[in-house]
């Protein structure tokens, strides 16, 4: 039985469809990337997943649990963990008293193991917290309570660099243990770090569904070379590079082969500077998934 | 599960604990002015067209259980306590909601029945904080200007108003899961119940529309009736703990139903 199965799910407000035919399935014992641009539909997947929100057509399965059926789904979330995008703690209370809330609701007999990797204030109230304080106590009671599943939205937002490496490296250990985390971020290289598929969603509609090394070498790397002089293009480029941009003696282009490729066949040149980061979101769908960039939806 | 009824317990206190401190302040105030206004009771009774009196509430203002009973809890019971309980409950599932706070009570094993039950239940807070204060100023401005009030009555007034104001509630936590942004559905509860609170009044001046105030809650609850002539409308109590239950039972259908 899948952790998760989605099948044909569809919200539409009006005219606009926030989720416009999603199926797919999250097996157990993985993490599963939710990659999308802001507003592509991400959080209106997990909302009707949660039972939050009603499906005009199509419908989910969380732990075999029906979305259509209140009874089933309200029980099925005991084994659930939840951490949402926007975080809705009450702001009166201390992070104790909070943590204390949630778990009179669902338990936490991971609670202090939990609390060692991260650190909230306990004792403040929760209305003095910063971003990356919310979103810590927001981990702890997503995870306290031992779930089978985690859904998690934006999980790294707000957390300082340390803290997400921590995240990512908690994630891993949950997952050899055995439990399924549904990851939703748009941001490209923290999925590609920590997950083993990826779905990605795009104006509502699921564009591509795979393995996460299948998208990692069709998405290729961003590089900039700054040559110490203008250059020879035709002896500079190569097959694995595309979108080739020269400008005087800066060349800018994707880079779909071998880091170690690249590196050699660079050493070659006289170089002032290079810079190779992790495309664009933008770019990989405009390289693989058709070329009009995805606009702002819902 | 009681996670959301200790929860909103402890969000009512302070405002149940500071509405009953300025209530109680009221009243004494009311009881400073009721034996100068005791000998003007008797004459303005006298001189002022019975209908008037009748939309006042006013009986045997000159007397303390008139004056209580006709002037003090009208006011202070029926309107002010009634429009705060209206208020609050208005506010209890469209806050959350809006604020998200519900997305994650909701990721629990809880029920959308039991965030609407539990959160109502926290209404006990207000409910026996606004008694305890109102029966102790009542008890002390009485023994201070001398009178006295049948322990009975007293005990009545108190316990038949519990489901008066139950219903204001039940009107506002209708509100609250209808509407989506928390100053509607607080403003709607709280002019719902101020219209219903005139209508009843403005209803008994003409015997033709007398009819129109059967269907506002004040009509069943009768503070005047109790303290002066010791009439306990028990019926009365019961339509209106049966329309809180319905009011709640709608919140729940309308609740479940939606999206948030």
């Amino acid at each position: 039985m899948s952790a998760i199965r989605i099948t044909d799910l569809t919200k539409r407000y009006g005219e606009i469809a926030a989720n416009d035919g999603i199926s797919f399935a999250v097996g157990r014992g993985e993490i599963f990337g939710y990659l999308g641009p802001n507003g592509a539909g991400k959080t209106t997947t997990i909302r009707l997943l949660l039972g939050l929100i009603k499906p005009t057509s199509g419908t989910a399965k969380l732990l075999g649990a029906d979305i259509r059926d209140r009874r089933a789904l309200t029980a099925a979330k005991a084994d659930l963990g939840y951490l949402p995008d926007t975080l809705g703690f009450e702001e009166r209370l201390t992070g104790r008293e909070a943590l204390d809330y949630f778990s009179r609701m669902r338990g936490d007999e991971r609670r202090d193991e939990l609390l060692e990797l991260f650190d909230p204030p306990l004792e403040q109230r929760i209305e003095t917290y910063s971003a990356g304080n919310q979103r810590m106590l927001g981990i702890v009671q997503a995870f306290m309570h031992d779930p089978t599943v985690a859904i998690l939205d934006e999980p790294t937002a707000g957390l300082d660099p340390l803290k997400q490496d921590r995240m990512h490296a908690f994630l891993e250990a949950e997952r050899d243990a055995g439990k399924t985390i549904f990851f939703s971020s748009h941001v490209l290289s923290e999925v590609q770090r920590v997950c083993d598929r990826v779905g990605i969603i795009r104006e509502g509609k699921l564009v591509a569904l795979e393995d996460i090394n299948d998208l990692l070498e069709r998405g290729g790397k961003e590089v900039r070379v700054q040559l110490t002089e203008s250059v020879d293009e035709r002896a500079f480029v190569t097959e694995q590079m595309i979108d080739v941009e020269t400008v005087d003696s800066t060349v800018r282009f994707t880079y779909t082969g071998e880091a170690a490729a690249l590196l050699d066949h660079l050493v070659r040149f006289e170089i002032d500077d290079v810079d190779i980061g992790d495309p664009q979101l933008d770019d990989i769908f405009k390289h693989y998934y058709g070329d009009e960039t995805p606009s702002e939806g819902r | 599960m009681t996670a959301i009824l200790r929860n909103e317990s402890g969000k009512l206190l302070r405002g149940s604990l500071t509405l009953t401190g300025l209530l109680v302040m009221l009243s004494a105030f009311f009881f400073v002015v009721f034996p100068t206004i005791q000998d003007e009771a008797a004459l303005f009774e006298a001189v002022y067209p019975e209908y008037l009196l009748l939309l006042l509430g006013v009986e045997e203002l000159h007397t303390i259980e008139g004056f209580i009973g006709g002037y003090l809890f009208p006011f202070i019971w029926v309107l002010l306590a009634g429009i705060y309980f209206a208020y609050v409950s208005a506010g209890m599932i469209s806050r959350d909601s809006r604020t998200r706070r519900l997305d994650l009570t909701l990721a629990g094993p809880v029920s959308r029945e039991s965030v609407v039950l539990e959160k109502v239940g926290a209404l006990w807070v207000p409910l026996v904080a606004l008694n305890l204060g109102l029966a102790a100023v009542l008890l002390a401005g009485v023994a201070v200007l001398g009178e006295s009030l049948d322990a009975v009555a007293l005990g009545m007034v108190h316990l038949l108003g519990v489901p008066y104001l139950l219903v204001c509630a039940g009107i506002g936590i209708v509100c609250s899961v209808i509407f989506d942004r928390v100053e509607t559905a607080q403003a709607t509860a709280l002019v719902i119940v101020f219209f219903l609170w005139l209508v009843d009044g403005l209803s008994q001046l003409n015997p033709d529309f007398e009819w129109v105030g059967d269907l506002t809650p004040s009509r069943y609850y009768d503070p005047s009736a109790i303290l002066v002539h010791e009439e306990y409308a028990l019926v009365d109590a019961g339509i209106l703990l049966a329309t809180f239950l319905v009011l709640v039972g709608l919140a729940v259908l309308i609740f479940v139903r939606r999206d948030i």
